[in-house]
């Protein structure tokens, strides 16, 4: 039963914390509720029947998973440092192999500009993912072949066809 | 923490034998290195580059692989690396056709890349990858590593099937190929953690070793493990039910990766399915088996039917390679030596001719795989003879006609499933491979005959997004915009509607010669040659097949 | 050397892999010499075998060799082997040798023909046939090449296949093989069920672990194959009709070697055919009554070229007296010695008709002797050969054949001894009217017209010419074999006796005949023969025409041509109409269509399912996984 007191304690902190941070919000958060009124948009005057999309710069969605990666880097580090002496030279070794294989893909990462904010900056040059004559294929479907109604290439006998 | 200090001392570092997981290292290095130097380099690295870089990366893992084959030849097999990898006869074989395998789509994805504008080494360095992946499964005795092998695969997988992010069905492809993927996977995960409860182990040989010793005392969770396990395994080689996602997701796909999809993958996903289930849980038997034997089936009836209603080319190749899985499963339905051994047999032989045959594909498609209607092979026997003879040898490899590599599998895994009174199977299995012959030969018929002679014209078929259907059926109709999904909307403009009526007959008259590059020429003559050459000597692909089997732990 | 063997078959093969790719382009002449060339030097690659096969000095000579494993699955162990011993080498001697000479012999026949270098290429996949069927371990080796020369005998029997009655004959010769093919289609599952292999080595092996009604049944099978491929009775009427082909393909295939196939066959299953006494007794009944049908058939014929394929017939019914006699040695004597005077017979007859501009007709020749001596010469060796006259090769062979069936089988001896009468008769009627009596080659309106005979297009008959040298080079070797070919009957070293004796081992028959029978029955023959060539002169060379000795029974071969039609052809064509009518247009296409029809149904449900919806499939995955535990929790609880 020893054992699993840790993970006990472990799931009353999490809760506590869960639940001051509800608690805390009510007694932080400014007290007067909105009206109807002022969480409508008010572009046009006419009531939206759907909750109006919001956009995102895809960009934070990037390093969030970026932060992912070198969380989880650091996931193994730890257990890896508590043992490191019993481990010796071939713990380090690994671990230095580990930590050079995440690094190579952040170098990727760098190399794609995927920590520049603001205008798009590639250390590498790529190709543009979209051309003035992509689009017009994409529209008109030439070359190559007609489009469906749903704008996707006709490759014959999908249901573009046979209705 | 006293506790936590005594264990701790007492670690065992594994014995690591570099050569038996030598292969896969190299795999993984050469993803790393084409990776590395894509992003140090200030120019664009080009295709050819990363190309040769990959080729020449399989052909060191092959070489590796042979390395081992002597190995295990001479030393027999053992398992290293704490017993989570297990170096046999059966794991070499795998290390040596995934290269091969990999080695070949590369050479193919060259030509369609240059083709599609896809610059950069992303690509290759997806699919190293993604083998290695596959030759973690091959190699892996322990149901952990299993699970890592499956992920490095899969994942991997899901880009390679959005790679041509131009094409919407591209990304629908991969985007349903991931979602059902990570509930296969989770489910996969799930019976590991059952199997881990039931028998206290995930390493494959301390669980045989349990369940020999002693009856399970929860029978109830072994079972459950048992079935989920199988889920996953029958979702990564799509046999039916659990095939729903290959049809989309090969026709999405740009070709060479759909014929990646179905060679490599599948061979991975086989392999660890043999290994877990004939070897490690052999002793449980009666439990697996019928489900295996409803699987296959399912398999054989629904992939050899359905494949006969299709007008894509893609697409009947998706449920044709639902009806192969259905052939190899029966020899895991044999579950002896000799249904090992046929297994693999099939799958060598299976691999390269669907490789070979998505590469004729690739080319006859052309820019944005947009041509992969049956009705586009009309005439390919006049345009271009060779290219159409190499696809018919495919097709009829595959169909499993005589003097094709495909006949002898068949044969085999038949011959397995009858050895130990399969009857039944055995009868469901040749009904669908005569079954199967048909849409093959279709194929091959649509080839050799002149346009505008041959042809039902277009079938009603199942469409990718039924939302196209909706949509063309109400065009312009405002109230229908709710109700479909966004990729219909674009119905609502006139004029492009008529031109999707427009006779597909045009399009193919208009055709001329497809280029083919050379690399793609390579490829299709090996995977052709192989065919019919070891079709008609089939002896030393069997002994290979057999040894790799009897190495088996 | 004997590593090389499979050299000999290589060559041949390689020569019509050539043809086939460039054939047309070499054209005339150069396909001939290259096929011709292809032939010899696989002739002289059996040269070097058949030395190193003498210095071999086992009790048996022999030496196998598996090329590869064709299919290893169950227990089905298929070799593409080779083996030879001196039976397999003898065969293959003669036919490259004889092949050889026909190949050469064909660059003139065939001069001038549209399809040159299609004939050669025909020929060349013959010859590599014949050997795989002479030199195969195995059974399948054997039927392999067993269907290849039946295959190439088809395309060159319909060779003018422009011409309805090549067109008809080729036919007629692929079905009748066929027939006799069933036979041994069925003795090799039978063999494969009853002694588990169909390598000759392990089959005879086993011979004493096989009940005998097995084995017989087995060799009776294998007899319908022969008599097939050699045209015994009943399933000769072919061999005649056959004659349509190009006279190099009559000597070669219909006269020397593939119909000899049947007789290597039965040689080479000894041991089984040693095991079974009915089967032996059923094949020198066969073979004794089909010589005697055959000559018959032949003293009533006025093409020259049918008389010589019944004469064929004839003789190889002796042989399979011979076989059925167990006197193995003197089949392939006579068989050695038939090709050699029937292919020298056939190429003269295609010299003359070559001469003659087409005609084949005997009793539009005449009085050849005076424009085409050299072609008479020969052809008189030949004709003094077949006759059996001293000390020409057909004396010994026929007489090593008589002496063995006057000691294993009396009656049959008689017939025998009746038919060689016949021989001699009807080659010496040929020979008279061909080359003696007066010309009447000019004549535009010919003596009783036979329908079945081919004549010359009518119009201006120019003087019969002696053919070129490369057609009568090889009737000149041919005429000196024909000749000393009796010498391998001498009891030294180098006899065939000596040479192919211990291959049968106990299987051979030994007649044990005093010196002295021997001598008398030597005489006998003597007699007999120069009887039945004085009659055959003294009747037909001033005469063409004698109704009484050519009755329509003899000239229409017993009707078995019509008998055939009337009891088999007709009805199965009425059976045929009913079933291409009623039977497949309404019940089998019927059954097929609604069956297809379906299958794409259930396919087109099944496809309904496939909507596209992410939610369908994952729906269908957990429904899946659903069942599944629903299923292990049944065998939980009943398990």
């Amino acid at each position: 039963m020893d054992a699993y007191l840790p993970i006990l304690i472990l799931l009353i902190l999490g809760l506590l914390f869960a639940a001051l941070s509800f608690v805390a919000s009510t007694f932080l958060a400014p007290k007067k509720k909105p009206t109807a009124a002022k969480i409508a948009p008010y572009e046009c005057g006419i009531v939206p029947e759907v909750e109006p999309p919001s956009r995102f710069p895809v960009r934070f969605y990037l390093v969030a998973m970026i932060f992912i990666i070198f969380d989880i880097e650091v996931v193994f580090l730890y257990p890896w440092a508590v043992i490191f002496r019993q481990l010796g030279s071939f713990g380090l070794v690994e671990v230095v192999v580990f930590a050079a294989v995440v690094f190579v893909a952040f170098l990727f990462l760098i190399s794609n500009g995927a920590f520049s904010w603001g205008p798009v900056v590639r250390l590498t040059p790529g190709v543009p993912a979209r051309t003035s004559s992509s689009t017009i294929a994409r529209i008109s479907g030439r070359p190559g072949g007609p489009v469906t109604a749903a704008g996707v290439p006709v490759s014959t006998g999908t249901p573009g066809q046979a209705a | 923490m006293t506790h936590l200090a005594a264990t701790a001392s007492t670690i065992h570092l594994p014995h690591v034998n570099y050569v038996s997981i030598l292969p896969i290292l190299i795999m993984m290095g050469g993803a790393l290195l084409l990776l590395l130097l894509s992003s140090l380099l200030r120019r664009i690295i080009s295709t050819g580059v990363c190309t040769a870089i990959t080729v020449m990366t399989s052909a060191a893992a092959a070489v590796a692989a042979i390395v081992q084959w002597d190995q295990v030849l001479a030393n027999g097999a053992q398992t290293t690396i704490a017993g989570a990898v297990a170096y046999d006869g059966f794991s070499v074989l795998i290390q040596l056709l995934v290269p091969l395998a990999l080695g070949l789509t590369a050479l193919v994805a060259d030509g369609y890349l240059k083709r599609e504008g896809v610059v950069g080494g992303e690509f290759q360095v997806l699919a190293m990858a993604s083998a290695s992946g596959a030759m973690v499964m091959g190699a892996a005795n322990d149901l952990i590593v299993v699970f890592l092998g499956l992920e490095i695969l899969s994942i991997a997988l899901y880009v390679l099937a959005a790679f041509n992010h131009r094409r919407a069905e591209s990304g629908e492809a991969a985007l349903k190929y991931f979602v059902l993927g990570s509930v296969s996977s989770a489910i996969f995960l799930y019976g590991i953690a059952l199997m881990y409860g039931a028998t206290g182990s995930t390493n494959l040989a301390k669980m045989a070793e349990f369940l020999a010793r002693r009856a399970v005392l929860s029978n109830g969770l072994l079972l459950a493990a048992m079935a989920l396990l199988l889920v996953g395994f029958a979702f990564k080689v799509s046999a039916v039910p659990f095939h729903m996602w290959s049809p989309d997701v090969y026709q999405g796909s740009p070709s060479p990766v759909s014929g990646f999809m179905a060679s490599v993958a599948k061979a991975g996903a086989f392999a660890a399915l043999l290994r877990v289930f004939v070897s490690s849980l052999a002793t449980q038997r009666l439990g697996w088996q019928p489900v295996i034997w409803v699987l296959a089936a399912l398999s054989l009836l629904v992939g050899a039917i359905v494949a006969l209603n299709q007008q894509d080319v893609k697409r009947m190749l998706a449920y044709s390679s639902i009806n192969h899985a259905g052939f190899i499963l029966l020899g895991v339905d044999a579950a002896d030596a000799r249904g090992i051994s046929s297994a693999l047999y099939y799958l060598v032989t299976y691999t390269i001719m669907v490789i070979g045959t998505f590469a004729v594909v690739t080319v006859i498609a052309g820019r944005q795989d947009r041509a992969t209607g049956l009705l586009e092979f009309r005439g390919l026997a006049r345009r271009q003879p060779v290219l159409a003879l190499a696809l018919a040898i495919l097709l009829l490899g595959q169909a499993g006609a005589p003097f094709t590599t495909g006949f002898l599998a068949k044969f085999n895994v038949i011959e397995a499933v009858v050895l130990t009174h399969g009857y039944t199977l055995a009868v469901i299995a040749m009904v669908s491979a005569a079954v199967a012959a048909f849409f093959y030969l279709r194929v091959a018929l649509t080839m050799f005959s002149p346009v505008g002679e041959f042809g039902d014209g277009p079938d009603d078929d199942v469409p990718l997004d039924p939302a196209a259907l909706v949509g063309a059926a109400t065009p312009g109709a405002a109230s229908g915009v709710t109700t479909v999904p966004p990729r219909a909307w674009s119905a609502a403009m006139p004029g492009i509607d008529e031109l999707a009526d427009a006779p597909p007959s045009e399009v193919v008259e208009a055709r001329g010669k497809v280029p083919v590059p050379p690399a793609t020429w390579v490829v299709i003559g090996f995977c052709a040659l192989f065919t019919v050459v070891f079709g008609i000597y089939p002896a030393p692909l069997v002994d290979f097949a057999q040894h790799a089997t009897l190495l088996f732990i | 050397m004997l590593t090389v063997t499979w050299l000999v078959i290589a060559l041949p093969l390689l020569g019509f892999v050539v043809l086939v790719a460039t054939g047309r382009r070499l054209g005339e002449p150069w396909a001939g010499w290259l096929a011709t060339a292809m032939v010899s030097a696989s002739f002289l690659v059996a040269i070097g075998l058949y030395l190193d096969l003498l210095g071999i000095k086992a009790p048996v000579r022999s030496y196998s060799e598996n090329l590869w494993t064709w299919l290893d699955v169950g227990g089905l162990n298929l070799h593409a082997g080779l083996y030879v011993d001196p039976l397999s080498m003898t065969m293959v001697l003669f036919v490259t040798g004889v092949s050889a000479l026909i190949h050469l012999y064909s660059i003139g026949y065939m001069h001038g023909d549209k399809d040159f270098a299609k004939f050669f290429l025909y020929l060349n996949l013959f010859v590599a046939s014949m050997l795989i069927l002479v030199l195969g371990s195995n059974m399948v080796m054997t039927f392999i090449g067993w269907e290849g020369v039946g295959t190439c005998s088809y395309w060159l029997v319909s060779f003018w296949f422009e011409r309805n009655t090549a067109a008809v004959a080729g036919k007629k010769a692929f079905l009748y093989n066929r027939l006799g093919d069933v036979g041994f289609m069925l003795a090799m599952f039978l063999t494969f069920e009853n002694f588990h292999s169909l390598d000759y080595s392990t089959i005879f092996a086993r011979v004493d672990s096989v009940s005998s009604l097995n084995i017989t049944v087995i060799c009776l099978l294998l007899v319908v194959a022969v008599m097939g491929k050699s045209a015994q009775i009943p399933l000769f009427p072919w061999l005649a009709d056959a004659m349509e082909g190009p006279t190099p393909v009559s000597a070669l295939i219909h006269a020397a070697t593939m119909v000899t196939a049947g007789v290597y066959l039965l040689c080479r299953v000894h041991p089984l055919l040693h095991a079974s006494p009915t089967a032996s007794l059923v094949v020198a009944i066969m073979g004794a009554v089909t010589a005697f049908v055959g000559a018959t058939i032949a003293c009533a014929q006025q093409d020259i070229k049918k008389v010589l394929a019944y004469s064929t017939i004839s003789q190889l019914g002796y042989m399979f007296l011979a076989i059925g006699c167990g006197a193995y040695t003197a089949a392939i004597f006579l068989m050695v010695a038939h090709a050699f005077f029937k292919a020298l017979l056939f190429l003269g007859s295609g010299s003359v008709i070559h001469g003659l501009h087409g005609e084949q007709d005997l009793k539009r020749m005449g009085n050849l002797r005076q424009y085409m001596p050299i072609t008479f010469i020969t052809f008189a060796i030949g004709w003094l050969a077949i006759a059996a006259v001293p000390p020409l090769s057909g004396f010994w062979a026929k007489g090593d054949i008589l002496d063995n069936a006057f000691a294993a089988r009396p009656v049959l001896w008689g017939i025998g001894v009746f038919t060689a009468a016949l021989t001699a008769y009807y080659m010496s009627r040929l020979t008279s009217l061909a080359f003696f009596g007066s010309d009447r080659w000019g004549q535009k309106h010919p003596v009783d017209p036979d329908p079945w005979a081919h004549h010359a297009e009518v119009g201006e008959q120019r003087a019969p010419v002696e053919s070129p040298l490369v057609m009568t080079l090889p009737l000149w070797i041919l005429a000196f074999f024909a000749a000393t070919a009796g010498l391998l009957a001498t009891s030294g070293n180098f006899s065939l006796s000596a040479w192919v004796d211990p291959v049968f081992g106990s299987s051979l028959f030994s007649n044990h005949l005093p010196a002295g029978d021997l001598w008398v029955l030597g005489l006998l023959d003597t007699v007999v023969a120069l009887g039945g060539v004085a009659l055959g002169i003294w009747l037909w060379v001033s005469r063409t025409d004698r109704p009484a000795l050519e009755i329509p029974f003899l000239r229409n071969a017993w009707y078995v041509n019509e008998a055939y039609d009337t009891l088999l052809g007709r009805p199965s064509t009425r059976l045929a109409h009913f079933s291409a009518e009623e039977v497949d247009l309404k019940v089998i296409d019927g059954a097929v269509n609604s069956l297809a029809g379906l299958v794409r149904g259930a396919g087109r449900i099944v496809a309904k399912t496939q909507t596209g919806y992410l939610r369908n499939y994952a729906l269908a995955m957990v429904g899946g996984v659903v069942l599944i535990l629903a299923f292990m929790v049944t065998r939980m609880w009943w398990g």
